[in-house]
């Protein structure tokens, strides 16, 4: 009856709850599957920024047009215009990284200051906040997107600004929500209370320590939502135009000659949008679950 | 007991709060606190009890300067602290320090124990080097009882007794004079809640500290506190040395309040439950709506039933008067 | 069948798994209690002995899996006694040596599904619950009158609506909310905490359920309401007959209400028996934990001369790593030389003191 007492329990002596560990494991499958595909997306911009394309993007083989992955020289075919498909995925890699990061700057900084704004100093800004969120939230974002592009150009700098303000208001939620549950439990009020200044309340211990694992995952995912958007401009023709090369135009190409049987052409830029797409939302998935923990139903 | 430290006068604090579905067009007045006076004296717990909503710790936040006061005086140290913008008062936010009622309140939840104790003191004392931060640490933890191996824990891997001393320990680490103990241990088991209260009143005399100290447990309160001031719906309602208002109750909520303790009830609160079966709080069987001109407590009161629903009662507010020397009672009809 | 007792517990252990430190929480670690019909059993203990965990296990409400639960539970019926948690060996195997418990079923869909096979006509209709917390454990987008009468018509034979409600204004009568007919409508929220704790032992009295769980009913609430509150479960009993299970922290709660005590300490039961003996000493003896909880009460009493408060030193008992001796060892003032190699290495039994009396003490083991 007593043995009970004298027992240290260890997790080595239960083993066989694996369905303990299932659930970490998947989610550290998904992060590793996104930082591969993180990586892979970092060295495209290196390899593109310094030149090293395995083919020239521009030289056109018309012997060798809508050629298949494999074709000699070729690792993953060419395009109607035979040219090489690889360095052009590549090079759209370096035109979305720079916009990319800009995209996830101004929906965080823009988010951050309507968020504490609205959180931290309450009545005063909030009407006003609430509004100009609802605004921006009430406007379908391809049709502004559309209207942006045809005020401007068709560039992917104006694409992504549009992106960036449109996801500020998801952003500023997270933060005015994370900040009134904190001042919910008096955490803020004490700190003022010790003498803390305003600004080190906000930058240390609302947004450094309580909400930058929010901002990380928003930022991944957003990237692919990004990635997805963009595509989907180009795709219907409003976005990249020719000869620049986007993932969305490419497949847009490549679809012109599906019926002939040619599929690589347009599967193959597909693809790359679908497991870049995917990574960056395992990634943002599984950093959630893990920096964030599960909700517990 | 020395002179007033901390001294309030007629404090005020109404929120305006929207109403039901229509919020923004039917605004209602909560007068929270209205009208509360008393002094705290140096060394000194003064212990300020009353139901939960009775605004106590609305008081506690107004002395902090944590809420702006519709109107009164607070005199800290002979200073008014009232019309005192946020930047002027920061340099004095270390000599007033509050320990609020959540015990995770003080604490960030992302920030280990170290952290979160190494920057007040930094944020007070600039000119301090690591080695003397964590020097001051260590004595912090040492006055507080707790182990030295705590710091580089984080607050959820602390039990509810370890949060409130290192909560305290926060607190002291700005060298206060003056604490406002929002229930301190009212999360906390009696065997812990005992550790807590020997802290408290230890560090009292080492460091002679004043408290007001805020509960709803009258026992604790008896014992700790030297004088007491009980409030029921923004008003102090009595107030006196801690032992003579437990023993010899001059209002007849204090009266109420005290009785509900023994297992017998005396026969002033049965009485109650029989003129009255309105089993709510305060907030409930009392409606700001109407004109509030009389005493508060009259509708549930024993001695206006029992008078016969006296003019007195509902038409004018009574106000603190003398009772015996440094004992104010706010009724028309003191027991 | 009129001598068993109405809930027989025998060896319960729920454990969890906590993944941060890899590691069984032994939240409850063999339990043994019984509950006699129209007994008030009361169960004290600092927070985190375990209390409300052994009561949700009875009630098959753990949740959270992998909760490992082993024991019996009787539950002694009308003409037969059933065991609430039986079919567990499917679930759990226990190794035949010593008793460990090996592993558990990997879905909780039989897990579940055997729960509610065994709770089917018990949980609500047999055993009420009162949970600490009524406004979050009352549906906040149903009135309190709606809630009441659909435990009726499902629980007793009220089965039409006009009766239901009826029936359900009388309960809310018996808990003295004032104009139940006003009441009948409100929300949850709409409720101060008193008034909200009425009603939901009103939810749990229309069920007229044989056993009642009560699990902190008066903890958080203010003096002048706690008292009313407990006036009220007095007079329930009374009038009802309705058997019991007063949890709480609080002593003078416990000592008011109840018959029988359980004093619980890190998931295992120090001592039990009749309140007499447990909180009055009536036998002269009395466990050391259950001592130092009485002295720790604030009153005049058990202050010292230097203005301090008796409390117990050191913390609450980390259901983790649980002591290969008695579990309050590293607290116990009682301890002395001649005991202290047993207390530190081994167990004590519960042992009989007096009669009804259990103490699980080495001071008393040998008795
Ligand atoms: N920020 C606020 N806005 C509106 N009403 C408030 C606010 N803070 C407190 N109150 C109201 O003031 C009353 C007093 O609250 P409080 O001081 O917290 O009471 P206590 O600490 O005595 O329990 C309550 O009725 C509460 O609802
Ligand atoms: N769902 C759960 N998962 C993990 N641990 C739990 C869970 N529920 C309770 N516990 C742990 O079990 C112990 C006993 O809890 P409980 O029975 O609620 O104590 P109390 O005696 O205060 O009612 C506590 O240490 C608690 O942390
Ligand atoms: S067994 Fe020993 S340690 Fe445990 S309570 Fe008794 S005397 Fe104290
Ligand atoms: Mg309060
Ligand atoms: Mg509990």
């Amino acid at each position: 009856m007593t043995q009970y007492a004298q027992t240290q329990t260890t997790v080595s002596e239960y083993s066989e709850l694996s369905i303990l560990q299932r659930t970490d494991k998947r989610d550290i499958a998904y992060v590793v599957y996104g930082i591969v595909i993180l990586l892979m997306v970092v060295c495209a911009y290196l390899m593109a920024i310094f030149g090293w394309l395995p083919h020239d993007p521009e030289e056109m083989q018309l012997e060798l047009m809508l050629a298949g992955p494999g074709a000699p020289g070729h690792l993953l075919g060419t395009d109607f215009m035979g040219r090489d498909t690889l360095p052009r995925l590549i090079l759209v890699i370096k035109a979305y990284f720079v916009p990319g990061l800009m995209y996830i700057a101004v929906a965080i900084l823009l988010g951050g200051i309507f968020g504490i704004l609205s959180g931290y100093y309450g009545n005063k800004y909030e009407t006003v906040v609430t509004y100009i969120t609802n605004i921006i939230d009430s406007f379908p974002r391809l049709i502004l997107m559309l209207l942006v592009v045809a005020a401007f150009k068709p560039d992917i700098y104006y694409i992504m600004m549009v992106l960036g303000v449109t996801n500020a208001p998801l952003v500023s939620q997270l933060i005015k929500g994370k900040i009134s549950m904190l001042r919910q439990k008096n955490f803020v009020e004490s700190a003022i209370a010790l003498g803390i200044p305003d600004a080190r309340i906000i930058f240390k211990h609302i947004l450094w320590f309580n909400c930058r694992s929010y901002l990380i995952i928003q930022a991944t995912l957003g990237m692919g939502e990004a990635i997805l958007l963009e595509s989907a401009l180009s795709y219907l023709g409003f976005g990249v135009q020719e000869p620049t090369p986007s993932w969305g135009n490419m497949v847009q190409q490549g679809a012109n000659y599906l019926l002939q049987g040619q599929l690589w052409s347009s599967t193959i830029p597909a693809m790359a949008i679908m497991f870049t797409v995917l990574g960056f939302y395992l990634l943002g998935d599984g950093l959630n679950n893990m920096l964030e923990g599960k909700r517990q139903s | 007991m020395g002179d007033a430290i901390l001294k309030v006068t007629d404090l005020k604090k109404h929120f305006i709060q929207g109403k039901g579905l229509m919020s923004f067009m039917q605004r209602q007045t909560i007068p929270a606190v209205d009208g509360v006076s008393f002094d705290v004296n140096t060394h000194e717990t003064l212990g300020l009890v009353g139901e939960s909503g009775c605004g106590k710790t609305t008081t506690g936040k107004l002395i902090l300067k944590l809420s702006q006061p519709s109107s009164g005086n607070i005199v800290y140290d002979g200073i008014d602290i009232v019309p005192m913008s946020n930047r002027e008062f920061r340099p004095m936010r270390s000599k007033i320090q509050m320990i609020f009622q959540d015990l995770d309140a003080a604490l960030n939840p992302k920030m280990r124990i170290g952290q979160i104790l190494g920057e007040t003191i930094k944020i007070h004392n600039k000119h301090l080097d690591d080695s003397a931060v964590t020097a001051r640490m260590y004595e912090l933890l040492e006055m507080v009882n707790l182990k030295k191996n705590k710091l580089s824990n984080f607050p959820s891997e602390l039990s509810g007794g370890e949060k409130r001393r290192v909560g305290i320990a926060r607190t002291l680490s700005v060298n206060p004079k003056f604490i406002v103990a929002d229930e301190p241990t009212s999360a906390l088991d009696v065997s812990i809640q005992a550790q807590v209260i020997n802290l408290m009143v230890d560090l009292q005399k080492q460091l002679g500290l004043s408290y007001l100290f805020i509960t709803h447990d009258l026992r604790l309160m008896e014992l700790v506190s030297h004088r007491v001031a009980v409030m029921y719906l923004g008003r102090i309602v009595e107030i006196g040395d801690a032992k003579k208002v437990a023993q010899h109750p001059r209002h007849p909520y204090t009266e109420i309040l005290w009785s509900s303790l023994h297992v017998k009830q005396s026969a002033a609160a049965l009485k109650v439950q029989q003129h009255n079966a309105k089993a709510g709080a305060a907030w409930d069987v009392f409606d700001f709506t109407e004109e509030d001109k009389g005493c508060r407590f009259a509708p549930r009161c024993p001695v206006f039933a029992e008078k016969g629903q006296p003019q007195a009662c509902t038409q004018q507010s009574p106000t603190l008067q003398d009772c015996a020397s440094g004992h104010k009672v706010a009724c028309h009809f003191p027991l | 069948m009129n001598n068993s007792p109405l809930l027989k517990i025998e060896e319960l252990r729920t454990y969890f798994y906590s993944r941060t430190k890899q590691a069984f929480i032994r939240s409850v670690d063999g339990v043994d209690l019984e509950v006699n019909k129209g007994d008030t059993l009361g169960i004290v203990g600092e927070s985190g002995s375990g209390k409300s965990v052994s009561m949700l296990s009875i009630m098959g409400l753990i949740a959270a899996r992998p909760g490992i639960i082993t024991g019996q539970v009787w539950y002694q019926q009308e003409q037969a006694r059933i065991n609430l948690l039986a079919g567990l060996q499917d679930h759990v195997q226990v190794s035949k040596n010593d008793g460990r418990i090996m592993s558990v079923e990997k879905t909780d869909l039989a897990w579940q599904r055997r729960l509610e096979k065994n709770m089917l006509g018990i949980r609500g209709k047999e055993i009420a619950m009162i949970f600490q917390n009524p406004k979050s454990a009352m549906n906040p987008f149903f009135t309190i009158g709606h809630q009441i009468v659909e435990n009726i018509t499902r629980h007793t034979q009220y089965k039409s609506r006009k009766e239901a409600k009826e029936r359900a204004l009388y309960w809310l009568e018996r808990v003295k909310i004032d104009s139940p007919q006003l009441r009948f409508y409100n929300y949850p929220y709409g409720l101060s905490g008193g008034m909200c704790q009425r009603a939901m032992i009103a939810t749990a009295l229309s069920s007229e359920a044989k056993l009642l769980i009560a699990d902190e009913p008066t903890t958080g609430l203010d003096a002048t309401i706690q008292a009313r509150i407990a006036d009220l479960l007095e007079e329930l009993r009374a009038q009802t007959g309705v058997t019991i299970v007063l949890i709480s922290h609080d002593m003078g709660v416990i000592g008011r209400l109840s018959n029988k005590i359980a004093v619980m300490y890190g998931g295992r039961v120090m001592e039990s028996g009749p309140a007499q003996a447990v909180i009055d000493h009536a036998d002269g003896k009395s466990h050391p934990y259950t001592e130092a909880l009485l002295k720790s009460i604030p009153r005049e009493d058990n202050m010292s001369s230097q203005g301090h408060l008796n409390s117990i030193d050191g913390e609450v008992l980390d259901t983790i790593n649980v002591p290969r001796g008695c579990r309050f060892a590293s607290r116990c003032q009682r301890i002395n030389k001649s005991i202290e190699k047993m207390c530190l290495n081994e167990e004590p039994p519960l042992a009989t003191v007096s009669d009804g009396h259990k103490i699980r003490c080495w001071h008393f083991a040998g008795v």
